[in-house]
């Protein structure tokens, strides 16, 4: 038997060479700054920018303005304590609608309260009477926060009316006329839902999957640029192997991306005292097999880019369509099949539902498995894939070689 | 150089600049395919308007018809769904973290016994904070649940001293608030998202498109044959390769526009025109902001970053989601420099609430100010095209 064809020189060679293709990837990463830009610059500053555009999780002090027809000392009270709430501001009491629809028009207020003439009549009458709000509609969270003071307060107010029309013998008496069921609401996990809790985090996990796409891609474009017959693989001895050259590249990504996820979701978490109460080694088992999915996802797109410069057209304008796929935004019970169907081809999709369960609810794996199980089923299609891809490579690569020696 | 021949050039390098667009499928996929991608996807998504049925969990500690009706009349809310009725809260809890529901409904034990002997027993409700759209909606519903709870226990303590409904209603709550959502009465998340989106895409798609084909002049060394064509002027040359792009955006926007406003009838209070206007504008100064990015930076690599960053960050800061006057003052002053920050102003004072055109009037003339960029980089540029050389 030929030395060549032992088991045991294969392995020993293969391992060399794939720790030579780990070198030369790299070096290839390290050379390149189209791919630090992606690998390093842009996980460095788009969490930033991100969470700092986010950062004041909610609206406070929303304009207002009040159309008070009534003029009571009601009305006045119900504006007072509208006012005194931290997310509405009053800025001016009008007196006709016109003059608060114009305050609207030049954007000085972007809602309206209005209350009618007969607001205090029907209260002291012991009618139910009506108090109206207008809201533009631009931003939703204006809308919210309008409407859930004017709430507050009116039930606020009502209260006290009612115990002061029914005067009872004793105080709980009067408490329990006043509200038979009393009931109160928590927002777990985001208390005080913002915005920056509720979005951050899943950009975070879908800047890893793209930057990863864009960095790969790019190494694979160039090399397609660069190499003798626009091949994937160079004309070199030890790039002779399928399984080497996988795992040695899919090393040099792993190997990078665990600084860059000990940045994106430890330190800017921290930094921003975004919700972090998932345990650190559930976070870590979780994104094992995510890294690996987005490693060998990449790695088989990369072998449709011929051109360094593609995959920025091509993958950049996905973010907003993963992101809406993922369902933290939209939820996933509201999306149609088609779509989820889609959806799970994409590592981002399982990756950031565990995610943000994981690091935001404190789940753990047992309550993520089957994201998680999907994320390893991804990493072992993704892997077979990207080995055909490269193996397709190769032998392309040897059968042009051989017929240009021919000639 | 006469009106003729300029005119004359421009027709050149406009017939050469569409053989290139034909010869790459980039192109097309980036400037047809991708928009018209991005609009299937999110009118298909957001098609009914508003999540329906999202999942809560009730934890129902009485298991009397009281609260067995309780629990009927909150699964009968549109945007509710009790899928799961378990026995202790921590069971409740999992479910949440399983992300198979986004809300609990808690009904303390003895509740009916309470409620009606006036023990004041309190209803809790859950909602997951970190899907901020579903725990809003759920949040609505579980909470007009609780309030008609109170009130249906007053109600029936009121009809037996015998007072008629109306002195009731007036009793239980003096006052209520009326709301008026104006331009979008069903608070449509379709409405409210995708009518800055899609335009969104378009810039995104448009900054890059434009850095990318300039920058491909760069980087096949092709760019001196450009600019010869062009007679040497940079304002002609541009123009002429520009001109085919322009045509091409202008009819997947006006598209955009159609299927928006006319497929799906969004609101549109202000007829047709204002809107196309802003949407032309938009792809004018998209593209005058991608000359500008290349101009810049006249390496495509980093054009290209420039051009996704900026395209990127656009969907944040244009304040359609989080509202730009709640950010940083910092960033409420970059905002302008978006031109969707500007498209976005004009749609909600022109289609959304069909204000009078005296007061958006200044947000076409910001979308039309982009179109001096070019100018401002213009020397720049010419160098890069006659002088540089492709670094990859």
């Amino acid at each position: 038997m030929k030395k060549e064809h032992r088991l045991r020189y294969i392995i020993k060679e293969g391992i060399l060479d794939m720790f030579y293709v780990w070198k030369d990837e790299l070096k290839n990463v390290f050379k390149d700054s189209g791919v630090m830009i992606f690998f390093f610059l842009v996980p460095f500053i788009y969490p930033l920018l991100y969470s700092f555009i986010y950062n004041n999780e909610v609206v406070h002090e929303a304009k207002m303005v009040v159309v008070d027809q009534s003029d009571s000392y009601l009305s006045r009270e119900f504006v007072r304590r509208v006012n005194a709430t931290s997310d509405v501001q009053v800025v001016k009491v009008c007196s006709d609608m016109k003059a608060a629809e114009k305050m609207l028009d030049e954007k000085e207020a972007y809602g309206i309260l209005y209350f009618p003439s007969d607001f205090s009549k029907e209260i002291h009458k012991g009618n139910q009477t009506e108090v109206v709000l207008y809201c533009d509609m631009s931003s939703l969270l204006f809308y919210k926060a309008f409407l859930l003071a004017a709430t507050e307060v009116s039930l606020e107010l009502g209260a006290e009316l009612r115990a002061h029309n029914n005067p009872v013998s004793t105080e709980k008496m009067q408490e329990i006329t006043v509200n038979p069921i009393p009931y109160e609401s928590v927002a777990l996990y985001n208390t005080q839902n913002g915005f920056a809790s509720f979005l951050v985090p899943a950009i975070l996990i879908l800047v890893i999957q793209q930057t990863l796409i864009l960095g790969i891609g790019m190494l694979g474009g160039t090399a397609r640029e660069k190499n003798r017959f626009h091949s994937l693989v160079p004309v070199c001895r030890h790039f002779n192997g399928t399984l080497r050259i996988v795992l040695g590249k899919s090393l040099t990504y792993i190997l990078l991306y665990v600084v860059v996820c000990i940045w994106v979701l430890l330190v800017v978490p921290k930094l921003f005292g975004l919700p972090q109460v998932g345990e650190g080694w559930t976070i870590l088992l979780f994104l094992l097999p995510y890294l690996f999915a987005c490693i060998f996802f990449s790695m088989t797109l990369s072998g449709f880019m011929t051109s360094r410069e593609s995959p920025m057209m091509v993958f950049v304008f996905t973010s907003v369509i993963l992101l809406f796929i993922s369902g933290v935004s939209w939820p996933k019970e509201a999306i149609p099949p088609f779509w989820k169907a889609v959806g799970y081809f994409f590592p981002s999709t399982p990756g950031i539902q565990g995610f943000i369960r994981i690091n935001t609810c404190g789940a753990t794996l047992n309550e993520v498995a089957h994201e998680y199980h999907i994320l390893w089923i991804q990493a072992g299609v993704y892997f077979v894939l990207a080995c055909v891809i490269y193996r397709f490579q190769i032998l392309r690569r040897s059968l042009l070689d051989q017929a240009k020696s021919d000639q | 150089m006469t009106l003729q021949q300029s005119l004359h050039s421009i027709c050149n390098i406009a017939r050469r600049e569409i053989h290139r667009l034909v010869e790459r499928p980039i192109y097309i996929f980036c400037m047809l395919v991708a928009p018209v991608l991005c609009i299937i996807f999110f009118l298909s998504l957001m098609k009914d308007g508003l999540p329906t049925d999202m999942p809560v969990a009730v934890v129902d500690m009485d298991g009397s018809a009281t609260s067995r009706n309780l629990i009927r009349q909150l699964d009968a809310f549109e945007q509710t769904k009790v899928i799961v009725r378990t026995q202790s809260f921590s069971e409740a809890r999992q479910e949440m973290q399983k992300g198979r529901v986004y809300g609990i409904f808690y009904i303390p034990e003895n509740f009916s016994v309470k409620a009606t002997t006036g023990k004041q027993p309190t209803l809790s409700f859950y909602t997951n904070g970190t899907y901020l759209i579903a725990a809003s909606l759920l949040f609505r519903d579980m909470k007009t649940m609780s309030v008609l709870a109170g009130a249906s226990v007053g109600l029936q303590t009121g009809q037996a001293k015998g007072y008629t409904d109306a002195q009731i209603m007036g009793q239980l709550q003096p006052i209520v608030i009326d709301t008026h959502p104006i331009g979008n009465p069903w608070l449509n998340y379709s409405v409210y998202l995708n009518n800055t989106l899609l335009p969104g895409v378009l810039q995104l798609m448009i900054f890059l498109v434009t850095v990318f084909s300039i920058g491909m002049e760069i980087k096949h060394a092709t760019s001196r044959n450009w600019l010869e064509m062009g007679n040497g002027s940079l304002t002609i040359s541009l123009l002429g390769k520009l001109l085919p792009h322009t045509l091409i955006f202008t009819m997947v926007a006006f598209l955009c526009i159609a299927a928006l406003y006319g497929f799906n009838a969004f609101p549109l209070h202000c007829g047709w025109m204002p809107m196309l206007v802003a949407v032309f504008l938009l792809v004018l100064a998209s593209q005058a902001m991608g000359v500008f990015m290349i101009g810049i930076l006249p390496t495509l690599r980093l054009g290209l970053s420039f051009a996704s960053l900026f395209g990127m960050i656009a969907f944040s800061i244009v304040g359609f989601s989080f509202p730009v006057l709640g950010m940083d003052p910092t960033l409420q002053a970059l905002s302008n420099l978006f031109p969707l920050r500007h498209y976005f102003l004009i749609y909600v004072d022109q289609a959304l609430n069909g204000r009078a055109l005296y007061y958006t009037i200044d947000q076409y003339f910001w979308l039309a100010g982009f179109l001096i960029l070019p100018f401002l980089i213009g020397k720049n540029l010419k160098n890069a095209l006659l002088y540089f050389k492709y670094i990859p």
